[in-house]
């Protein structure tokens, strides 16, 4: 078997009093499609900003790649974060820039690579994620997805190995969620390694190698997405289930 | 005599003595080199307050501003006996004594009169000139008003903090005093009868009368020290080498009767040829000057302050670590102390408190100060600005890899300053305006040059007039320019 790219154990992160993450230990192989599913409130979010250090955990270690995050300065951690795409719930798309802006920055600032090969690789991405034509436009000019969208090629214009996606369609209205699911469909099925915090279970079902169910700071089960979504063994996950399934 | 000395002016001086004494002592005790420093360096620089004709004041001559009068004949006899170049710097009367004292000159020659109070912080030589006091009156009143006693139930005008202004409150009764900061602001309220009578000395009032035909002079028959009425030159405390030279020429001065013969009348063509053309175009070259300083001082300072503003705020924002919590402490305190305290003393701060250590031109230390100043308000707009940025922006950058340098540098900053870009044009508006502060340490901005013209011109409105159409015209010409940036930073 080989060696997992993300390893995480007995992770724990409390914000002052209110523990949200208390003791979990997982970990995800190179390629798989993991798809964190759970009650609103229960630390998704927080989970996924622990993996890249965007949250720094209360105890435990996370490992990206055999190097233990938690252990390195400052500027390990950024050159780390580079592999670690993150695709956020809000876009967070540089409203100053343009869209190929937005996706030219961080290549050129952070790798140095020059604008001419960054403009290159930056239309070849709007091209995967079907923009090419919108390459000169201000992000207040797209609609939800195609911001997602822009979101998507900018993570990916880092060449990284893991792509984080926290709930990337929830702000989304429903006609707009198809054209980013695809998006990631595709990608999934290009072999990127992928962590995905939604509530489409549509997805999980279909792209998902593992389906995580976090609940109360614990993964509560950790299963296929046949096995999850068929036998749900905890009775958490069978509660939250036939609410989200009505 | 002029003896204006406004409270915190007098602070200033008592610290600076403070200052200097405590370090002087040592060097003065043994020998004193000050008239071989003088000789050696081929200067001897005089300081004067140049607003006070037939004394001292500009006059156009052949096209070009000149500082003349009869202490600058004193100064350049002085300067000759001693066989080196006389170099005349102005400034407020006020900050004579603390320029002196901070080696800013090496002289001062401004219708001084050697009160004992002022004798405790500089040398003065002998007397050059006695003078005494007269009372300008409307033309039209000669024949109601005989002297002081004649104005019961009246009000005399006279420089605030003077002697006149003094001996006028306590050498009359049933007479109002009225107070005002410059001879040409009195004259203009004596013209528009708010006053009947304005006290001043006696070459000043004959230069007045000759130059404006409304105006007639009558005796004040104050009752006088001879002290409070004669002129000195005034040189750094233990400069006794300097004080003695000077003496000889004094002498010389006093016994030829040279200030009554030769330099009063010298001076008095001055002002004749200065009086002849007293329209505001005549003097478009001081107003242009004037514009040009108050645009290079608010310019820079804008620039430097923006420069100071930025590494406050990231300071003040700074988050964990001893360095980076002294840091936020420090930039806190200096955030708080700058803007609890006037731009007037933080000006005469830079100027004569770091004039001890490094000898900084006037205009420098106006730009230091404006920009130290400027930067402390600057400072919290950023910081304001910057926490205006969503969060999600810093998370997007950091995700990418970004430092917490760059994602600041090219993804929070550039939005900050979007968001703070009105602020930003309003400060450059007030330093605009607040760039006129400077003229107290002699800087030629447009308020500098515009009392210049009023004392040149005996005219109390028009130049203020002129410059208020100015600094209208520089505001709102800046507010356009920034509004069309505005606009183009506007995506979205
Ligand atoms: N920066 C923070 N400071 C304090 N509490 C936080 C912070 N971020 C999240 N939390 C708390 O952590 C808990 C889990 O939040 P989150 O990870 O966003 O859950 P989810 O994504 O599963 O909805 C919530 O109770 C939330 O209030
Ligand atoms: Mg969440």
């Amino acid at each position: 078997m080989t060696k997992p790219i993300i390893e995480v154990k007995n992770l724990a992160k409390s914000f002052g009093k209110n523990e949200v993450l208390k003791d979990i230990t997982e970990q995800v192989d190179s390629g798989q499609v993991i798809v964190v599913i759970g009650p609103s409130g229960g630390g998704k979010s927080t989970f996924l900003r622990c993996l890249n250090l965007l949250e720094t955990p209360t105890s435990g270690e996370v490992d990206f790649d055999g190097e233990n995050l938690t252990t390195l300065d400052t500027k390990r951690v950024n050159e780390l974060r580079e592999e670690m795409g993150m695709v956020f719930q809000g876009f967070n798309l540089f409203p100053n820039m343009t869209v190929l802006e937005n996706i030219k920055l961080a290549p050129m600032k952070v790798k140095g690579i020059n604008d001419a090969a960054a403009t290159k690789r930056a239309h070849e991405l709007l091209k995967q994620v079907n923009l090419d034509d919108h390459a000169d436009a201000f992000p207040s000019s797209l609609s939800g997805g195609q911001a997602q969208r822009v979101a998507i090629a900018r993570a990916l214009a880092m060449d990284p190995k893991v792509m984080l996606f926290d709930e990337p369609t929830s702000a989304l209205d429903p006609e707009m969620v198809g054209e980013v699911l695809n998006v990631m469909q595709e990608l999934a099925n290009q072999g990127m390694t992928m962590v995905v915090v939604t509530h489409e279970m549509g997805f999980a079902k279909s792209v998902a190698d593992r389906v995580w169910f976090m609940a109360d700071g614990y993964i509560q089960e950790n299963n296929t997405p046949e096995a999850f979504f068929d036998n749900p063994q905890t009775e958490r996950a069978q509660d939250f289930l036939s609410k989200i399934l009505m | 005599m002029k003896k204006r000395l406004v409270l915190f002016f007098a602070l200033v001086l008592a610290l600076v003595t403070g200052f200097t004494t405590m370090t002087a002592t040592t060097a003065n005790a043994a020998t004193d080199t000050s008239l071989s420093k003088v000789q050696k360096k081929g200067t001897l620089v005089m300081g004067t307050s140049p607003d006070y004709p037939p004394y001292e004041f500009q006059a156009t001559v052949h096209g070009k501003t000149k500082i003349v009068g009869m202490d600058v004949a004193v100064g350049e006899k002085i300067a000759k006996d001693m066989g080196v170049k006389l170099v005349v710097k102005s400034m407020s009367f006020d900050s004579l004594l603390v320029a002196l004292q901070t080696g800013k000159v090496d002289m001062v020659i401004s219708g001084m009169n050697p009160t004992p109070a002022r004798r405790k912080n500089v040398d003065f030589t002998h007397t050059y000139y006695q003078g005494g006091y007269s009372i300008v009156i409307n033309k039209s009143d000669k024949g109601i008003y005989k002297n002081k006693d004649s104005f019961v139930n009246k009000t005399i005008g006279a420089q605030t903090g003077s002697t006149m202004y003094n001996e006028s409150k306590k050498q009359t009764s049933g007479t109002t005093v009225k107070g005002m900061t410059s001879v040409s602001d009195l004259i203009l309220a004596l013209q528009s009868h708010k006053i009947q009578g304005v006290a001043m000395e006696k070459p000043s009032a004959q230069a007045y009368v000759a130059n404006n035909k409304e105006l007639a002079a009558i005796p004040s028959d104050f009752n006088l020290s001879a002290s409070d009425t004669s002129a000195s030159v005034a040189f750094k405390k233990g400069s006794t080498a300097l004080v003695t030279a000077a003496n000889k020429s004094v002498d010389q001065i006093k016994k030829q009767n040279l200030v009554n013969k030769t330099y009063l009348p010298a001076a008095g063509k001055y002002l004749k040829t200065n009086t002849v053309n007293t329209s505001m175009f005549h003097y478009w070259k001081a107003f242009l000057t004037g514009i040009e300083y108050t645009l290079i001082i608010t310019v820079c300072s804008v620039f430097f302050g923006f420069i100071i503003g930025v590494i406050l705020a990231l300071a003040r924002m700074g988050q964990g670590g001893a360095v980076k919590t002294g840091l936020r402490w420090l930039a806190t305190a200096y955030v708080e102390f700058i803007r609890g305290t006037p731009m007037m003393v933080q000006v005469m701060f830079v100027y004569f408190g770091l004039g001890l250590i490094v000898n900084l031109p006037a205009l420098t230390s106006g730009i230091i100060a404006i920009s130290l100043n400027s930067g402390a308000y600057v400072a919290e707009y950023i910081r304001g600005g910057i926490n205006s940025v969503d969060d999600g922006q810093t998370e997007a950058a950091r995700s990418l890899g970004m430092s917490s340098g760059l994602s600041m540098r090219y993804v929070i900053l550039p939005q900050a300053l979007k968001n703070i870009w009105p602020s930003l044009g309003n400060e450059f508006i007030t330093l605009i305006k607040d760039s006129s502060i400077v003229s107290i340490i002699g800087v030629s901005e447009l308020i500098f040059q515009s009392n210049i013209v009023r004392s040149d011109t005996y005219r109390g409105v028009a130049p203020i007039a002129v410059i208020m159409v100015l600094y209208f015209i520089l505001t709102f010409t800046a507010s356009r320019i920034l509004n069309y940036f505005e606009r183009r930073m506007q995506h979205d």
